[in-house]
């Protein structure tokens, strides 16, 4: 079997590597992938129905699941030499990800959220990036907001901003524009684009969503059980 | 931002629980800081009182109740004892020295004592104006007695009778006060001193309206008592002897103000350990409730947690997060608890004042009470360990596609 390195073409790092992938949740295989790359700065989708590993995938990819079997490398970094510190910590310095669920922390709020992921990733607190950030997404004058006092597209701008204020080198977003309209749902895939641009992110939405399906020229199609 | 501000941020966002968890808490621990300080500061006040008094001889009665008003002059006396009774005993070879100690009257609640200068010198006490008494009627006054009465060199007042104030005035007999004494922490600080013969003055021909001296003049022999010796051995194996001399040969008893002390702090004790028992069960409880407190917390913060770890936070740093909660509610807990047992010490202290009994002070701290900070520390530790391990065992993955 050839290795990733050989898999990827001279003078072009991916990323993301993904070879052989395979997670079960007890019995059941959730996740096959035979191989997936996405290069530095790349915007791509996973497309997939509900059920078929897109979340699983993205967890794998963030290090927050540790596959079944296969290899992931994020950033030229084998995910599964890392010990569980060590990821934790790469996952801080390297990795966005923003949830379905936003889940932004309630007992703090909107810039305290932010400098909450500097702190858990270990970097510098520095208060002037989080202003930056949020006047980025458009939210300069609610700094001192409480979560609970935010609408749904503004906490989604929160959630966005802190997955952003690290300056990762990939950016992870499940299914971004669920139960949004059409006017929301463009809103939402050109704030993660624009900020993935500005900090030259490789971008990964995961989407069940037909309507993103135009805007994004590379795309992984997942369906359940059925390797890729 | 670091762990402990996280934790408050925590704590401020549930004020009610974190209200709840740090009043019982504190309600322990000022409850135990309570016992401690006024135990322990009655202990201090009862040994200075006692220091150097081997043995007291007074009428017979109840030994206890004779060390409590002959030595620390809390109780009604047990009665009077001949003068010739006493000169005998103190000139026993056994005894260095004995101090006599004439009761009966008082002024605002302060006892009057008839007694030698050698009381004085007993419990160090130096003058701080005047000088010590001479003649029948002079007196000098505690420290205590001379701030609290207002009263100063050269004025004049009258006993009543009776230990506990409020008893006849007698209205014939004056008091010079001659002199006062400086602050000696002992129990001088609360008497008014006098000679002996000034009570006998007073008190055995209180209708007269002659003279002091005069009245001495006429005093019959059987009429000439007082009420306590305090003794001084002179040599440990008077111990042995000397008390069971007293009580077999004379009309007196003989009582150990260390054995009598000790008798009543172990009676005291039990109800001094059942507070305590008491205080712990609170401090218990609020181990309890902190636990509980913040395995609910956990279990409604399992999203945040998913959150920390999905922002970088390792396992342990969750586990610290939790811990550094629960330790700064058990501390803060502590702390005001501390405070509160020193206030009402205070309370205890000035309610004691008021009866002229041995003053109790919140104002003092004990080394004990840092210990008392630890238990509660302890406690708190121990109730965020599981919560803790909860918070490490978070399964980020799968809470986080929840929600």
């Amino acid at each position: 079997m050839p290795t990733l390195r050989e898999l990827t073409r001279p003078g072009e790092t991916p990323m993301i590597a993904v070879e052989s992938l395979l997670h079960r949740y007890g019995a059941t295989t959730v996740l096959t992938l035979q191989s997936w790359r996405a290069s530095a700065g790349e915007h791509c989708l996973i497309l997939g129905a509900s059920g078929s590993g897109k979340t699983t995938l993205l967890g794998i990819v963030a290090g927050l699941l540790r596959p079944s079997e296969g290899r992931v490398e994020v950033a030229g970094e084998g995910l599964a030499r890392l010990s569980g510190p060590a990821l934790d910590r790469f996952r801080g310095r390297h990795i966005g990800f923003v949830p379905q669920k936003l889940h932004l922390i309630t007992s703090l709020d909107v810039a305290a959220n932010l400098v909450l992921a500097q702190f858990m990733a270990g970097v510098a607190q520095d208060r002037a990036r989080v202003r930056e950030v949020l006047a980025a997404v458009g939210l300069a004058d609610r700094l001192g907001a409480q979560p609970a006092q935010l609408s749904h597209g503004q906490a989604q701008r929160v959630a966005v901003a802190r997955a952003v204020v690290n300056r990762p080198n990939v950016i992870l977003a499940d299914e971004p524009t669920s139960n949004l309209d059409d006017a929301h749902c463009a809103a939402t895939l050109d704030l993660l684009e624009s900020q993935a641009s500005a900090c030259g992110a490789t971008l990964v939405i995961a989407t069940h969503d037909q309507r993103a399906k135009s805007r994004f020229a590379t795309r992984l199609e997942l369906s359940p059980g059925r390797a890729s | 931002m670091n762990l402990p501000r996280l934790s408050l941020a925590y704590l401020k966002a549930r004020p009610l629980n974190t209200a709840l968890n740090m009043t019982l808490l504190a309600l322990g621990v000022g409850t135990i800081a309570l016992l401690l300080l006024a135990s322990h500061q009655l202990e201090e006040h009862m040994g200075r009182d006692a220091r150097g008094i081997d043995l007291v001889a007074g009428a017979k009665g109840s030994p206890m109740q004779l060390v409590l008003s002959a030595v620390f002059h809390i109780d009604a006396p047990t009665g009077n004892i001949p003068v010739a009774d006493a000169k005998k005993l103190a000139q026993n070879r056994a005894v260095k020295r004995a101090i006599p100690l004439a009761l009966g009257d008082s002024f605002r609640g302060f006892r009057i004592a008839g007694t030698t200068h050698d009381y004085v010198s007993h419990y160090g006490g130096e003058l701080a104006a005047g000088r010590l008494w001479e003649a029948p009627m002079e007196v000098v006054l505690g420290a205590l007695t001379a701030r609290a009465s207002g009263l100063g060199v050269g004025d004049k007042f009258v006993g009543s009778h009776g230990l506990a104030g409020g008893g006849d005035a007698h209205g014939d007999y004056r008091y010079a006060v001659v002199g006062v004494l400086k602050p000696t922490g002992s129990v001088l600080d609360r008497l008014v001193l006098a000679n002996v013969e000034s009570v006998w003055i007073v008190h055995v021909h209180p209708e007269k309206h002659d003279d002091p001296k005069a009245v001495l003049a006429q005093l019959r022999e059987d009429e000439q008592e007082i009420t306590a010796l305090l003794i001084q051995y002179a040599t440990p194996i008077a111990a042995a002897t000397l008390p069971r001399l007293i009580n077999s040969t004379s009309a007196l008893q003989a009582a150990s103000p260390a054995y009598e002390s000790a008798r009543l702090f172990r009676m005291l004790g039990v109800g001094i350990e059942v507070l305590r028992a008491f205080a712990l069960v609170l401090v218990a409880a609020a181990g309890l409730s902190i636990f509980i407190a913040l395995y609910n917390a956990m279990e409604e913060r399992r999203y945040d947690l998913a959150v920390m770890r999905m922002l970088g936070a390792s396992p342990g740093k969750l586990m610290r997060l939790v811990l550094v909660e629960a330790l700064a509610l058990a501390i803060a807990g502590a702390v005001v608890g501390l405070a509160l047992g020193h206030l009402l010490t205070e309370v205890v202290g000035g309610m004691l004042a008021a009866e002229q009994q041995p003053a109790v002070t919140g104002a003092a701290w004990l080394a004990s009470e840092l210990w008392l900070v630890a238990l509660a520390a302890g406690v708190g530790l121990v109730a965020g360990l599981v919560p803790a391990w909860r918070a490490y065992r978070t399964d980020i993955a799968t809470t986080l596609a929840q929600g």
